[in-house]
């Protein structure tokens, strides 16, 4: 009676208590028991019961249950964590794919196991065995699994602009009413993989622009038709229009009557060729024909036709890229990628754009068929600086920025991705801890980090650019570029003619009598002093009554450069629009703020108070201290922190997973991961306060020794021998300036750390701190199969399975041979059996 | 809306039902659903000018300091401008001293009040759905959610016209920026289009649901022929535009209460050029037909925006007033700064009273169908024009079974930094729990505070 009450009370009836049958008896093979008794019982039954797990009633318990259990089996067999290494007694290799087979097959009856769909997830890349991989004892014939794959936003665009049937300077018009309904997910790693599915919220965005793309295709038919004015526009903003509309579609909706089924064939032909890439099939022509005649019915031929261009522009394939392969199974059960297919998938793994004229022109005349076709086409594109040319991440450009250009943004984009610096734009600070140098993102402008992960993105650019140990040389380079809007000959310039205008001037009367001194020397200052008075194109930059208070800032600008010994920067702060406020961040001096000279050049202004401002390069890049390579670049620095402190979990987990192909298992639910508060203590120290109970080191050890290292970088990326105390009780001297910092008692920062997981007992040990770190990982092959690893994944938009271990090798033979070339693992990668050829997984037969 | 007299009763007899996670319950079949409209303004709403002019020298004194104090309105007099608001008072609280700093702020805010995070013009700020949204969630409807909006179309944040329909200032979930209307005449023919009488509008009725299910048809043919996880790809698009048909099926099986519910549009509220003031009563108007007929439960309103060019404000009804201007205190055709203010929030109240009568006349249940609506009118950035978060002063308008301890009353929360201060995101976080959604904590939160800011407002619990 007393358990029928606590049933009662807990709101469920009997009968329901009882609902689930037992399972049916489950059998068992004695080979399975004999292991499971060997090597998993003696912590996992009814005595032990570790983790909560117990494997001896496995037989006995529900189905529900049996199954959760097999895949938590399942999963730890993979990845070989059970038993625990430190038990002295190990399954050999044969005796755990045996109990590995079993439970596969035991959980495959029921559908797909959870590994094999978290598989599929890019939080789980490293769940393949990265020594299995590399061994060279895999021989499987690699492939890719046959599927669609969603275009990303990128590609979304260039794909209305295909629509549009836009060339040239035309494909930079800026499609106003459309809205983009492609997102990457935003976190460091690769983001574009191939199991994102479309869903609701892809279909809202979808409708209205399909709306809006129909709409805008007919527009000049319909103003020759006499349907609109040449000048009427429904939304006055939205004045942007192809030239023209295809002549089939025109052809329907200039007619008076009723359109015949040719006449309608080639407008379908037309909106699939221009929407899919390809022609519809018989039975889309069939499917098709018969709705827009009776939309034409309903509507007449404009509207009519309009519904039908809205119903091709829904088609999934629209926002999917179709990889299925053709032609023959060959003896592994693959099928090649079709011509069509390959041409669109060598294309989009290079740019945004679909294939150009002569990649089209070879898949139609079968010359995409080979591996060597592929690398002829691959190489030629690699060269080609001008096809793919465009800006690197559009998206972070802004009023007083723009986002770097290049001839290859994609392969920028690799590294970008798996470096997760632009993650720096998701972080929001207190501008007082900066001493008022960071600019959160904001309105049209990302501020401090949108500066920093551009030249982020330049430096990659620069080493991809050389093509010479571009692994190494993003980790180790101590070269940098800040601030550098001018290329290296135009800064030399402007450098020379403003020295020639301080030189020529500083002895005269400028600073008590400016007015006398330019009206003196104004022929010489408009002659000489193009970087003065004009622009970058050349004309006129001020108004004559400008002039003399631009003269006199500037002379003030000089003689805190030139005067000082020192050059200037080669944007003067009293420009319209100024917003470089960073080179603290890289622990730089800074450069002059605005209101410096604002006042300078009136009357009864203040001296202002002397300050050492940076001595800039103008050849640029430029050899900082204390920095080597990218997780020294404030922008991955600021990416990989918090909001208010520095992250060395953070830190410690990307090098673990990015650099040595490691896993860390996320957060269990019941954690509350929160660093506790103690005014006298350190970052790390209050870290490894909470870190390091047994529970919680079982995690943390391999991320916290690696992080640690990087203590040495504050959470704005500058450079730290000590961490301040920011605690009101530590204040040492309150800020004497807007926006300023307090002053704060310090404590030593501790930038001791451990690297391990590199397989090499030459690098891992103990390290002083993240610049020794960084040299050991430079030299490490685990680190630089873990870089191919990533892209494999970027490039083919999966994870790695172990029959691609042949791709891995290969392309990690070629970048060893070729001298450090990205572009030769991209060739090696994009001419591979895992990039060519497709095959039907078992869920798909 | 429960009193505090009312709530000390009711608490102790529900404290059981309280332990039940109340989503539960939500909506239960056979009662009526709750209803939430969200009327927010740009230029900020300075907290000075919602104090009712009657209060004592001590609460006077508080206010000024920005003390935390409360009061009963009954027996005080409500600022002029908010007027209209007298044969409602019953029903209203002016809630003062949450923040807002977790937001972007300034001229223009995008959706970030409605979201407590900073939010920008690129839909990669959008980090979840939007209260409105998650409100709607609890409650569905077949529209699930209207928005309608009086357009900016300058400054930092324009529109293409004031008519069309465009991202609005709510958002789906992330990085999914809701689409508004800025018509009124738009919203009536689109949301009333399945009852309409314009043949052309059945046309496009009858093509759009053609080409619908014309591409549910073609996506279900190309699933059929896969399998796994390359079926799921075609079939979730399929269901997702099943799911749209679903909605469209419903409203039109609710012909019926539809055409009974058609706004009645005068004739000067359908012209072209409709002025702000005129714009925002007529919007008012479809938003109540919305909420009456039953379309959606959720709307929100955005009155106006800062770079939205206000018409039709009494005395100056010809004059194109720039709001950019009236925030830095510029004159206005002979009229003062404030006074353009007080006249524009007091055509608000206005729409406010104008909503609250009519949901007050229409039977439901054993009362109306306001007992079961809460109205939000608040800034969409903060304390003034170029704000900075410090305040955002809320007027709440609430039906008697309203789940909140709310009602006739002033409240001065702590102020900024002050033990016990409040976020909106701590207020979204109260009307979320109370009504369902039991998160919590909805919400960035203020990198400056340094303290707890996790959970609801426990003195609001009802």
């Amino acid at each position: 009676m007393k358990f029928l009450g606590i049933i009662a009370l807990l709101g469920l009836t009997v009968d329901a208590a009882f609902a689930e049958p037992l399972a049916k008896p489950f059998a068992i093979p004695d080979s399975v028991w004999t292991m499971l008794d060997r090597h998993c019982l003696e912590c996992h039954d009814e005595d032990s019961e570790k983790g909560d797990v117990r494997l001896d009633h496995l037989a006995d318990i529900p189905l529900d249950a049996r199954l959760d259990l097999l895949n938590k089996a399942h999963e730890q067999l993979y990845i070989e964590e059970m038993p625990p290494r430190k038990k002295k007694t190990q399954p050999n290799e044969s005796d755990r794919q045996q109990l590995f087979d079993w439970v596969s097959s035991e959980l495959k009856k029921h559908g797909p196991s959870k590994l094999e769909d978290k598989l599929r997830y890019p939080d789980f890349g490293n769940y393949v065995s990265h020594q299995k991989l590399f061994s060279g004892n895999i021989t499987d014939a690699p492939y890719s699994p046959a599927r669609r794959w969603l275009v990303s936003p990128q590609i979304f665009e260039e794909r209305v602009k295909d629509v549009f049937l836009l060339e040239g300077r035309d494909r930079q018009s800026n499609l106003y009413g459309l809205t983009n309904p492609l997102m990457l997910p935003e976190r460091s790693g690769i983001r574009d993989y191939d199991n994102t599915t479309l869903n609701g919220g892809h279909l809202l965005v979808m409708l209205p622009n399909a709306e809006w793309i129909s709409t805008k295709q007919i527009r000049a038919a319909r103003v020759a038709h006499g349907e609109l004015k040449a000048d009427e526009f429904p939304n006055p903003k939205d004045k942007w229009a192809p030239r023209e509309t295809p002549p089939a579609l025109q052809t329907v909706i200039l007619k008076e009557s009723a359109p015949s089924d040719e006449e309608l064939v080639a407008a379908i032909q037309t909106q699939f060729g221009l929407v899919t890439g390809r022609p519809a099939t018989s039975g889309e022509i069939e499917r098709y024909l018969e709705f827009t005649h009776s939309s034409i019915d309903v509507a007449g031929n404009t509207e009519g036709l309009r519904q039908m261009l809205v119903s091709v522009l829904l088609e999934s394939e629209f926002l999917y890229r179709l990889e299925f392969g053709a032609g023959e199974i060959d003896a592994n059960g693959r099928k090649m990628l079709s011509p069509h297919e390959g041409a669109r998938a060598i294309s989009y793994a290079l740019g945004d754009q679909g294939p150009d004229t002569d990649l089209l022109q070879a898949a139609a005349e079968g010359r995409l068929t080979t591996r060597e076709d592929y690398r002829r086409e691959v190489q030629r594109l690699l060269a080609d600086e001008t096809y793919y040319a465009g800006p690197v991440d559009p998206g972070i450009s802004g009023k007083n920025m723009k986002s770097h250009e290049t001839s290859h943004p994609k392969l920028v984009r690799f590294f970008r991705e798996f470096f997760g610096y632009p993650g720096a734009a998701k972080i929001f600070k207190d501008i007082e801890r900066s001493d008022g140098y960071y600019q959160n993102p904001g309105r049209d402008t990302l501020g401090s980090p949108g500066f920093l992960i551009k030249e982020a993105d330049r430096v990659v650019d620069w080493y991809l650019q050389h093509d010479e140990d571009v692994f190494e040389n993003l980790l180790t380079t101590e070269d940098f570029f800040v601030y550098h809007n001018k290329d290296n000959e135009t800064g030399r310039d402007v450098i020379e003619e403003w020295r020639q205008v301080w030189e020529t001037l500083k002895d005269t009367d400028w600073k008590d009598n400016p007015a006398i001194v330019f009206a003196e020397h104004e022929d010489f200052l408009n002659r000489k002093s193009l970087w003065i008075f004009r622009n970058r194109y050349g004309s006129d930059r001020t108004k004559p009554g400008q002039r003399l208070e631009l003269f006199s800032n500037y002379m003030h600008y000089f003689r805190e450069s030139f005067g000082k010994g020192q050059t200037p920067f080669t944007t003067v702060p009293f420009s319209h629009g100024y917003q470089y406020h960073h080179a603290t961040f890289y622990s730089l001096p800074p450069t002059p703020r605005r209101e410096r000279y604002q006042e300078l050049s009136k009357k009864n202004a203040k001296e202002q108070e002397e300050m050492e401002f940076w001595d800039y390069p103008v050849e640029q890049p430029f050899r900082i201290e204390n920095r080597k390579g990218i997780l020294t670049h404030p922008a991955w620095l600021i990416a990989h922190s918090s909001n208010f402190h520095t992250d060395p979990i953070k830190r410690g987990r990307w090098i673990r997973e990015k650099l040595l192909a490691g896993r860390v298992p996320d957060v269990p639910i019941t954690v509350d991961a929160v660093i506790p508060e103690d005014p006298h203590k350190t970052l790390r120290e209050r870290v490894e306060g909470v870190t390091q109970e047994a529970e919680c080191w079982k995690c943390h050890q391999h991320m916290n020794p690696l992080g640690y290292a990087f203590e040495t970088y504050d959470d704005f990326g500058r450079h730290q021998l000590e961490e301040p105390l920011e605690y009101e009780e530590h204040i040492l001297a309150k800020a004497t300036k807007k926006n300023g910092a307090h002053t704060y008692k310090t404590k030593p920062i501790n930038s001791r750390g451990r690297l391990d997981g590199t397989g090499d007992p030459a690098l891992d040990g103990e390290v002083t701190d993240a610049l020794d770190m960084i040299d050991r990982l430079a030299r490490s092959e685990r680190v630089r199969q873990s870089i191919i690893r990533h892209a494999f994944r970027f490039f083919m938009g999966r994870n790695e399975m172990l029959s691609d271990s042949q791709t891995l090798i290969e392309a990690d033979r070629v970048y060893l041979e070729s001298g450090g070339s990205f572009k030769a693992v991209v060739v090696s990668l994009l001419t591979s059996d895992s990039f060519i050829y497709r095959k039907l997984v078992q869920e798909q037969l | 809306m429960k009193s505090r007299r009312d709530f000390l009763k009711q608490s102790t007899l529900g404290a059981g039902a309280m332990a039940l996670p109340s989503g539960l319950f939500a909506n239960p079949v056979g009662t009526p659903p709750r209803r939430f409209i969200f009327m927010h303004r740009g230029n900020g709403l300075f907290p000075k000018t919602l104090v009712p002019p009657s209060l004592g020298e001590a609460d006077i004194a508080r206010e000024e300091k920005k003390e935390p104090f409360e009061v009963d309105l009954d027996g005080h007099d409500l600022p002029d401008w908010m007027s209209p608001l007298n044969a409602h008072k019953d029903n209203l609280t002016i809630l003062q001293g949450l923040s807002g700093k977790m937001c972007t702020t300034g001229h223009h805010s995008w959706c970030s009040a409605l979201g407590a995070f900073k939010a920008n013009e690129r839909p990669s700020s959008i980090k979840w759905a939007t209260v409105d949204f998650e409100l709607a969630k609890l409650f569905p409807s077949p529209m699930e959610h209207i928005e309608l909006a009086c357009f900016p179309i300058g400054g930092g944040n324009a529109r293409g016209s004031l008519d069309g329909i465009a991202k609005g200032f709510s958002a789906r979930g992330a990085q999914q920026p809701n689409y508004a209307f800025g018509s009124p005449k738009g919203a009536m023919e689109e949301l009333f289009k399945s009852v309409s009488n314009n043949p052309d509008d059945q046309i496009s009725y009858q093509l759009k649901r053609k080409a619908l299910a014309f591409a549910a048809e073609n996506q279900g043919r190309l699933a059929a022929e896969q399998t796994g996880i390359e079926r799921r790809k075609l079939t979730n698009y399929e269901d997702s535009i099943n799911a749209i048909r679903e909605r469209n099926r419903k409203v039109d099986a609710m012909g019926d209460t539809l055409r009974q519910h058609v706004p009645q549009l005068d004739a000067k509220y359908l012209v072209d050029d409709l002025n702000t003031f005129d714009r925002q009563r007529a919007h008012s108007e479809v938003l109540l037909s919305a909420l009456i007929s039953g379309l959606t439960n959720v709307a929100a309103f955005t009155v106006d925006e800062l770079a939205h060019p206000y018409t039709g404000i009494p005395g100056i009804e010809n004059e194109k007033v720039n709001m950019h201007d009236v925030g830095h205190n510029k004159t206005i055709a002979g009229v003062e700064a404030p006074e353009v203010r007080n006249r524009c929030r007091h055509h608000h109240m206005t729409l406010v009273d104008t909503i609250v009568s009519r949901l007050k006349s229409v039977p439901e249940g054993e009362g109306t169908m306001f007992d079961n609506t809460m109205l939000f009118y608040f800034p969409d950035s903060g304390e003034t024009h170029h704000s900075h978060g410090w305040e955002f002063p809320f007027i709440v308008m609430a039906g008697s079974n309203a789940k909140l301890n709310l009602g006739r009353r002033y409240i001065r929360l702590p102020y900024h930094g002050e033990e016990g201060h409040k976020t909106l995101g701590n207020w979204w976080t109260t009307i979320l729990n109370a009504y369902g959604n039991p998160i919590e904590h909805y919400g960035d939160f203020d990198l400056s505070l340094k303290f707890d800011q996790t959970g609801p407002i426990a003195q609001f619990r009802g």
